[in-house]
């Protein structure tokens, strides 16, 4: 895959929306609906709003924006900053766009977070499993180490205001953890500044954006990954976002199948029976916690939370076990039949970035 | 439902049969004026039973247009009379499922053999319009609702539906498939679908060799008389594909494959066999009794959807032997290898060896198509693909050849609306790769490697469909 997706399968079941009459007709309706492939998946935009050539006009320059985005921050294609970076950056220090500069610097902060659980420059890791996912031989314990070799977020050199350089002489880095998240509120981001107020913006079902509240002033409703079919979680979401992570489903015919999540520490893919959904204000943030979170498991990834401010996180294992936490977007758990609250926030760290300023206290 | 109708239909084997042809776009439009064929670049109308005025006919005859009447098996007397008097090229016949009551396989067959005049073309239900498609559908109770498929992008493709109906015997009528268009993206003033619905519509149908009856709004088609120029800057732009599909080989080709799927029930079987599709392995569906082993000699790889009888256990047994993989689904019976211990039990599947090869048993349906259609390409691995793409989530690849030549022409659709560049391994060693596209003109030579028993190369920034011909030595000499 493309983009190795760290924050994988879909979350989101179910939005509500209180105009039944106007959804059906071509002639008579009020929203948009556009998609587009980007980034490895299918970004999809839906926007409520009285002005079709107004909303038309502003999807397309949303999703433009992401086909942009994924032309910078692609490590498949050759020609983007990133891969530019990538050959570059073993040598010397290398200039990049202020906004790519600024996305490693985010992600960073979540790797100091994670202690090193979220690491951007787990490519060549992931490069190695991914091509045992597409029908090659696993890696032999060589190949783990050579590329493990190449891991390790430390190795990272950011020199402001846009350089930066790999102390590692196999470093690549891959944003396939956050950049989808980052694409998704650049676009939420280009709907706010053409004046659209009520939209829903969709990466894949991994990340979702809900821009202001769906039509009748409600929230936009959203159901969430299950893997117990038994809980039935949902999040109502006003300017908020939610992203889901999953390890890869086992595979039916052999039992060696590998995922497509990598323990940055061992080289090797999780093993895990979570999925995770993260609430967050920004789109960027709940991707990349997505993936940390479900790399810490609940115990440690409830820690992190209770540190965090406006983010709530739920895992759930095919038992139906449950651990929440947070201070964020309350989760409902609707096959219990009452909602669920998180719990309050405690231990705040300091701010260190961008990143920080929004979920630190 | 309407799948219910083919499945139905694949019950009428010896009738109506799939030949691969030469992808033929019928247009299906309303009985009214419509531009000649020489301005739209298209050959075949089709009309739908009844006709109330048959001067139509006559005027779209003589404006270049062969006709064709699409009318369901029940009515295919009258129509027939009506069309030997008409200036009618031949019928579209639909819901024969209907048929298997009354008229039966050899009425419809006495109409084919009197006819001879007459092209017949059996119409396969339950086409889909080829798309791209989200996770987000608007339903009617004012929920917007999404699907989730798949995590990767989905593709709406007709590849599956025609190989089944290709289940069929080789020697009768031609099928062909329809869809109708997705109308729930329209904008109330845009025209719909656009350029590129149309193009990707007529690039699928080539790449499966199929014959593709697609339907012209009805204000389209009046709009194009008016010469709007809007509606003809949309047709201008859909010509070139048109154009590009009635310049594929028309010879009889066998398709590419190193997997077999053996089926006897099309409709339990559909999703996975869709899914397998979908994730580009190179397969052909058999029924147990054309199970052969002439049939099998170019497979690599079978999956079993249904019981066979011991003279065909026997057979996959020995091809097991050699080396091949053999997939049972939902199986419980006893075979003959379960003799010795398996190899290794997983949750739900158990795996043999057997000689050189390898039997794995799944004891359930295929709960999950798409993980299961993912981990068949694990299993079957790299080394024993035919075909393979990289890093296009969103692209078809199917390939050709002629009976006993290595030359391979490789069919590709992109099914995203921007350019993507295509990795592409194929098995076997050529000597010359060239490609052609719409916007191409035949041929560009591509840079290619070859890496042990196979061919790499990249098609840069394929738009919507391409074909790549891989010529061996023997050919590139003498080939333009």
């Amino acid at each position: 895959m493309r983009w190795p997706k760290s924050a994988a399968l879909a979350s989101l079941t179910l939005a509500m929306l209180p105009h039944p009459a106007i959804l059906c007709s071509p002639q008579n309706r009020s929203f948009v609906h556009q998609k587009r492939y980007a980034m490895g998946t299918v970004f999809e935009i839906v926007i409520y709003d009285e002005d079709l050539p107004r909303s038309d006009a502003a999807a397309r320059a949303a999703l433009d924006e992401v086909v942009r985005l994924d032309g910078m921050m692609s490590n498949y294609k050759p020609e983007s900053d990133l891969s530019r970076m990538n050959r570059g950056a073993h040598f010397q220090p290398v200039r990049i766009p202020r906004e790519l500069y600024e996305l490693i610097e985010e992600s960073l902060f979540y790797s100091r977070q994670s202690d090193g659980q979220f690491d951007i420059s787990v490519g060549p890791l992931v490069d190695l499993w991914k091509a045992a996912l597409a029908g090659g031989p696993l890696p032999t314990a060589a190949d783990q180490a050579s590329a493990l070799r190449c891991v390790g977020y430390k190795k990272i050199e950011l020199m402001p205001p846009d350089r930066i350089q790999f102390h590692s002489d196999c470093m690549r880095l891959d944003l396939g953890a956050i950049g989808k998240g980052y694409a998704v509120d650049r676009a939420a981001e280009i709907l706010n500044a053409r004046g659209i107020h009520r939209a829903y913006i969709d990466a894949g079902g991994s990340t979702i954006y809900a821009l202001g509240a769906a039509p009748g002033g409600h929230a936009w409703r959203v159901r969430l990954r299950d893997p117990s079919r038994k809980l039935g979680p949902e999040v109502m979401l006003i300017d908020t976002s939610v992203s889901t992570s999953e390890q890869s489903a086992p595979s039916s015919l052999q039992g060696d199948a590998p995922g497509h999540i990598i323990l940055p520490g061992t080289g090797k893919p999780l093993q895990t029976r979570y999925a995770i959904s993260v609430t967050a204000p920004s789109a960027t943030a709940s991707d990349a916690l997505s993936t940390t979170l479900l790399l810490l498991g609940p115990t440690k990834g409830a820690a992190l939370v209770e540190t965090l401010h406006n983010v709530s996180a739920i895992w759930i294992d095919p038992d139906g076990q449950r651990t929440l936490a947070g201070d964020g977007v309350r989760f409902f758990l609707t096959g219990e039949g009452h909602p669920i609250h998180v719990s309050p926030l405690k231990n705040r760290n300091a701010a260190t970035s961008r990143a920080a300023k929004e979920l630190l206290p | 439902m309407k799948r219910m109708s083919l499945f139905c239909m694949l019950f009428f084997g010896s009738i109506v049969a799939a030949t691969p042809v030469a992808a033929k776009v019928f247009l299906r439009v309303e009985p009214s004026p419509l531009p000649p064929a020489d301005k739209t670049g298209i050959q075949d109308v089709v009309l739908l039973w009844p006709v109330r005025d048959l001067s139509v006919a006559t005027k779209l005859h003589s404006q270049g247009y062969r006709v064709f009447l699409q009318c369901e098996s029940k009515d295919l007397a009258a129509a027939v009379v009506t069309a030997d008097r008409a200036a009618v090229t031949g019928m579209i016949v639909t819901n024969v499922a209907a048929a298997s009551q009354s008229p039966a396989a050899e009425q419809l067959r006495s109409y084919f053999a009197a006819h001879k005049s007459l092209t017949f073309r059996m119409l396969v239900p339950g086409g889909k319009q080829p798309q791209m498609k989200g996770r987000l559908v608007v339903e009617r109770d004012g929920v917007l609702q999404v699907s989730t498929p798949s995590s990767q992008p989905w593709l709406d493709t007709n590849l599956a539906l025609v190989r089944l109906a290709q289940l069929m015997d080789q020697e009768s009528v031609p099928i062909l498939y329809d869809f109708h268009w997705d109308m729930s993206e329209a904008l109330p003033d845009a025209w719909h679908p656009d350029a590129g619905a149309y193009a990707l519509s007529i690039a699928e149908a080539d790449a499966i060799r199929s014959d593709v009856t697609i339907d012209l709004p009805g204000s389209l088609q009046r709009a194009l008389v008016a010469d709007d120029p809007r509606a003809w800057t949309l047709w201008k732009a859909i010509m070139p594909y048109l154009d590009f599909s009635s310049h594929a080989p028309t010879e009889r080709v066998l398709p590419v494959v190193n997997l077999g799927v053996i089926v006897d029930d099309a409709q339990a079987s559909y999703e996975a066999i869709n899914l397998m599709a979908r994730h580009n392995l190179a397969f052909e569906s058999v029924r147990p009794s054309g199970l052969t082993p002439a049939r099998i000699a170019s497979w690599n790889s079978v999956v079993v959807f249904c019981r066979l009888h011991k003279e065909a256990v026997a057979l996959l047994r020995k091809f097991a032997a050699s080396g091949g993989m053999v997939v049972f689904v939902n199986t419980h019976d006893p075979f003959p290898w379960h003799s010795a211990p398996p190899l290794r039990r997983e949750s739900r599947a158990t795996v043999y060896a057997v000689g050189a090869g390898q039997v794995v048993e799944l004891a359930e349906q295929v709960v999950d198509p798409e993980n299961f259609a993912r981990d068949l390409r694990r299993l079957i691995g790299k080394e024993r693909s035919a075909l393979a793409l990289w890093n296009s989530l969103t692209a078809l690849v199917t390939g050709y050849h002629e009976q006993s030549r290595p030359d391979i022409t490789l069919y590709l659709v992109n099914y995203a609306d921007q350019p993507d560049n295509v990795q592409v391994q194929v098995k076997g060693r050529f000597t010359r790769v060239r490609l052609e596209a719409p916007e191409e003109p035949c041929c560009v030579t591509l840079p290619f490697v070859q890496r042990g028993s196979f061919t790499e190369f990249m098609i840069p920034a394929l738009r919507i469909t391409a074909r790549v011909h891989l010529d061996s030595a023997r050919e590139s000499s003498g080939a333009p």
